[in-house]
């Protein structure tokens, strides 16, 4: 392959809101750029796990290289370099964006503009990348080109007639959306000749070669066999092989300033190179590295149990292989006595969280409980020690707390008018503090400081179902802030359990303890032994409620005929009993532990 | 034991299918029963050696009282040479099928046990459950019994219909009562798959209802002097049905026809559904075609558990074997669910309303 001019190069993103169409553009470009035959044509190639297909989200990024030739009868590289689109890996999309001169701005021509894509011009704005405005699903009925266009070229400080309109679906426009990029993104602008650097912007593990690194590079040419050094973390790896996306992986002789591709490591886990790190030449380094870098710090925690204590080691094992490519995925083992042995997991967000508890699920068939989530508390303690505590089994007792700082999130929320009423209730019940509202396209920007904890449970499903689905959420870290919390025990037939405990603000202590108990007694069945459920403030019971015995659990019939359904009957119910959780005399549906995280939606009602 | 002391034969032929049934029945072809008669005495033919002598033979269906007294009397005949000198031989009837006429001639072929399928003797419960008879014909056909002389009548009862109030109730088990029956087997309804009730979307009453009736039902036999003998069953002392209790001491049986079930020596076998294949295959001498499955040690100690802990009598663990999980033994006990002597167990009268739950503390059921 032959080398191309870095004025011919062009490195670019497609910055969408979930459903708005990014991958169905992504796998269009590649099929008219002839990068994918028809024939190899799946949908969405660029998202290659099915859990993200079936959510219709990209989580892992990667940089695809295609050949274009343009109206000017010139051929370009471009590379198209995939984002993450979802708020939990913010991070990660703005070192993609630091990869790329460029970006698509995908936005659904029914639809508008929402948050989490708000977020993310900023993000490109910030970056000072050049975006092209892109109106998607023009072929719909409910398309409203007129009106989101205008909006869309207010948000960005642009052009109307600029914003291209466009079908991924039936492919119309693509051709003028190839064009812009083109025209109107510039090409990279870094040094040949300069001691090499390129941007970490992604990695994989690759259970053959190692941890695989997508790099854009800046400065200077990588070779097959050079020595690298990664310059934040100082860690020297050798680059066994470079290439590129196409969209397969193609070694190539090497990567110059201004292209993206990959390199090989060797790495054994993907959390041994970070994303933002900058690659140099070991012997001769350059001397700065590229700015951007951050340390990412899991924000949600909560513990994952096997249900059957057998699988353990087998979830050890599972959580160990998905960290290899996962490097923000935090873990360490936790033992409860209401549920066993397991581990304490820390993750980006809750979108993070859900993934990778459905991966444990389904690509390693193991069955989990998943308490609370949980966030990052900072007590002082009367001896003024700082303790982190991200388990509430972990919160010392009240007598010995002087004080606890929770973080808070900076909340942006996109609604239509008349749903503002609803957010800003909803954000008040959460604790929250208003900052700032203003209006965008026809909605409005609510803005609002809450503790992280308010948002880990069901917020955003409220937030959703509060404005029949027209709210967009996006949110950032702001800081630790002091609260008066306590610690909420819940005891079944007079034991405290302790997966189902949790920190809450004090004023609200007493209602939810109410909720939980109701609840819970809701969700637990009917037991051979009348079963009675506390909840508890420091040892004080603020609430009770009792789950009945069960009185009648019999098969009606059973003769000569039916002996063998009888006992399968049995078998089954063996199993159902085997997704309840003994905790100590009491069987607790694993639905129980996961009720604390939809009681927010009690509170509203109880008010 | 090498061979069944208890037989049952099916037969499946019956007028209509009732709005709860999901059993092997055959609707509107009557025309089929001598051929049935045949091929049942043809397997009887066959499968002979796996019986020993028949202290049992119980006739079910389906609807037994439309086979007539004719063709049973030829199976009877032929199973004589079989049967113990006290055997028992049990049939269901219809009410609509029979009267004091044709009772007196099952009893002349030789049954000595007759279980009357009434389920309600209220008009309203029969016609939620497509029942053929009414009200008068039960207590009639419970007369006819009487009057052909049966020692042992036996009728068959449901709770939990849909509708069923506490009046309702309470009518069919004074109605009972008054009828002075000698067993009575009364069922809490189920709704199974592929039945008219649940095609319905019919609901069960809820569970502190049904348990209340339940309760009910059980004083008041008990008070009458009947006695709780198994799960759903009732009995004047010495009227107890032995071929049931055989099912329930896991003892070896042999079914005969459709869609029966034989079990003889950790082998279980199945005939398959289809009078016409029946009739069909052991027209050339050939038995039906059948699943089997074997039943290995841990499995039959599961089942002898399941079953025996339906009585009323205490069950002696070095019979059934041990239970999986002997430590929950000391709860349940304490719980007041069980009563444990040296090597027998016996539910409590509050354990025997929750045997599975106490059965899946106990046993491992996988």
């Amino acid at each position: 392959m032959s080398a191309v001019d870095q004025s011919h190069i062009r490195n670019f993103s497609i910055i969408a809101h979930i459903d708005h169409g990014k991958s169905t553009l992504a796998d269009r470009i590649l099929q008219i750029t002839g990068a994918v035959s028809d024939r190899e044509m799946r949908e969405q190639v660029l998202d290659s796990m099915d859990l993200e297909r079936e959510r219709g989200i990209t989580i892992k990024a990667q940089a695809v290289r295609v050949f274009y030739e343009a109206s000017d009868g010139e051929t370009y590289q471009l590379n198209l370099i995939d984002t993450p689109g979802h708020v939990d890996f913010c991070y990660e999309v703005s070192r993609s964006l630091a990869a790329c001169e460029g970006a698509l701005l995908v936005v659904d021509a029914s639809q508008g503009i929402e948050a989490q894509t708000l977020a993310n011009v900023y993000l490109a704005i910030e970056g000072d990348l050049e975006l092209i405005p892109v109106l998607n699903k023009i072929d719909l009925p409910a398309a409203d080109p007129e009106l989101h266009g205008r909006a869309v070229a207010d948000l960005i400080g642009g052009d109307p007639d600029d914003v291209l309109r466009i079908s991924a679906k039936t492919g119309e426009g693509i051709t003028e959306v190839l064009e812009a990029i083109v025209e109107r993104i510039p090409p990279p602008a870094g040094d040949p000749d300069a001691p090499p650097r390129a941007l970490i912007f992604d990695s994989v593990y690759d259970q053959y070669r190692g941890v695989v690194a997508f790099v854009r590079v800046v400065d200077g040419e990588f070779k097959k066999g050079d020595r690298l050094l990664a310059m934040q973390t100082k860690r020297e790896v050798n680059a066994e092989e470079v290439g590129v996306m196409s969209p397969t992986m193609l070694p190539t002789e090497s990567l110059r300033a201004g292209e993206s591709g990959y390199m090989v490591t060797g790495l054994k886990a993907v959390g041994d190179l970070k994303v933002g790190d900058t690659l140099t030449a070991a012997k001769a380094p350059a001397e700065t590295a590229l700015a951007g870098y951050r340390e990412v710090k899991p924000m949600v925690f909560c513990g994952l149990f096997p249900v059957d204590s057998d699988d353990y080691p087998d979830l050890r094992d599972a959580l160990e292989k998905l960290s290899l490519n996962d490097a923000s995925l935090v873990w360490e083992p936790e033992t409860s006595q209401a549920l066993g042995f397991g581990f304490r997991c820390g993750f980006l967000g809750l979108l993070h969280m859900d993934i990778i508890r459905e991966r444990l699920e389904r690509e390693y068939d193991l069955e989990l409980l998943t308490t609370t989530p949980n966030v990052e508390y900072e007590v002082t303690t009367t001896a003024m020690e700082q303790l982190p505590v991200r388990s509430p089994v972990d919160m010392p007792p009240p007598t010995n707390i002087e004080s606890i700082r929770e973080p808070y999130v900076r909340c942006t929320i996109l609604v239509p008018q008349d749903g503002v009423g609803a957010v800003m209730q909803l954000c008040q019940e959460r604790r929250g503090s208003y900052v700032t509202m203003m209006p965008i396209e026809q909605r409005q920007q609510i803005v609002y400081d809450l503790p992280l904890a308010e948002i880990v449970t069901d917020f955003y499903d409220q937030l959703k179902s509060r404005t029949r689905g027209y709210a967009s959420l996006d949110y950032e870290l702001v800081g630790y802030r002091e609260s008066p919390l306590v610690k909420l025990d819940i005891l079944l037939s007079g034991d405290p359990v302790d997966a189902l405990s949790m920190i809450v603000h004090k004023d609200m202590a007493f209602s939810r303890g109410k909720a939980l108990v109701e609840r819970l007694r809701e969700t637990i069945p009917r037991q051979m032994f009348e079963v009675p459920i506390q909840a508890a403030i420091g040892g004080r019971i603020v609430a009770r409620e009792t789950v009945k015995a069960k009185r009648k659990d019999v098969l009606a019939k059973c003769y000569g005929g039916d002996i063998s359904r009888k006992r399968k009957l049995l078998e089954r119910q063996k199993e159902g009993k085997k997704r309840m959780k003994q905790v100590g005399s009491v069987e607790v549906p694993q639905e129980a532990f996961l009720s604390v995280l939809t009681l927010n939606t009690d509170d509203s009602k109880g008010k | 034991m090498s061979s069944a002391g208890h037989l049952y034969l099916h037969t499946p032929f019956c007028g209509s299918r009732c709005g709860y049934c999901a059993f092997t029945v055959e609707v509107g072809v009557l025309d089929r029963r001598d051929a049935y008669t045949d091929a049942l005495l043809a397997e009887l033919a066959v499968e002979g050696e796996r019986m020993g002598t028949l202290r049992t033979i119980y006739v079910g269906g389906g609807t037994p009282s439309l086979m007539g007294p004719e063709r049973i009397a030829r199976l009877l005949d032929a199973l004589r040479p079989r049967c113990a000198d006290d055997v028992e031989i049990s049939m269901e009837a219809n009410p609509e099928t029979v009267d004091e006429r044709s009772l007196a001639a099952y009893r002349e072929a030789g049954i000595t046990r007759v279980s009357l399928g009434v389920q309600s003797f209220q008009a309203g419960m029969l016609r939620v459950l497509d029942r053929q008879a009414g009200p008068e014909q039960a207590v009639a056909a419970v007369d006819a019994a009487r009057g052909a002389g049966f020692e042992s009548i036996s009728v068959d009862l449901m709770f939990g219909v849909p509708g069923q109030t506490d009046e309702l109730l309470d009518a069919d088990l004074a109605r009972a009562l008054e009828m002075g029956v000698d067993h009575i087997s009364w069922y809490e309804l189920e709704i199974k798959p592929r039945t008219a009730l649940e095609r319905a979307g019919a609901a069960l009453p809820d569970e502190d209802w049904a348990a209340d009736a339940y309760e009910r039902i059980v004083g008041s036999l008990e008070g009458a002097g009947y006695r709780w003998y198994e799960t759903a069953n009732f009995a004047r002392p010495g009227h107890e049905c032995r071929h049931s209790l055989g099912y329930w001491s896991a003892d070896d049986y042999v079914g005969l026809g459709v869609g029966a079930v034989s079990t003889v020596n950790g082998r279980r076998w199945r005939n398959h559904a289809g009078v016409d294949a029946y009739i069909g295959t052991l027209s050339s001498g050939v038995p039906p075609t059948r699943s089997v499955e074997h039943l290995d040690e841990p499995t039959r100690r599961r089942e002898r558990w399941m079953l025996a802990l339906r009585r009323d009598e205490p069950m002696d663990m070095r019979w059934a074997g041990p239970p999986d999980h002997p430590e929950a033994l000391e709860r349940l006990v304490e719980g007041g669910l069980i009563d444990v002597d040296a090597d027998h167990i016996a539910l409590t009268r509050r354990g025997r309303f929750v045997q599975n739950a106490i059965l899946r503390q106990l046993m491992e059921y996988a």
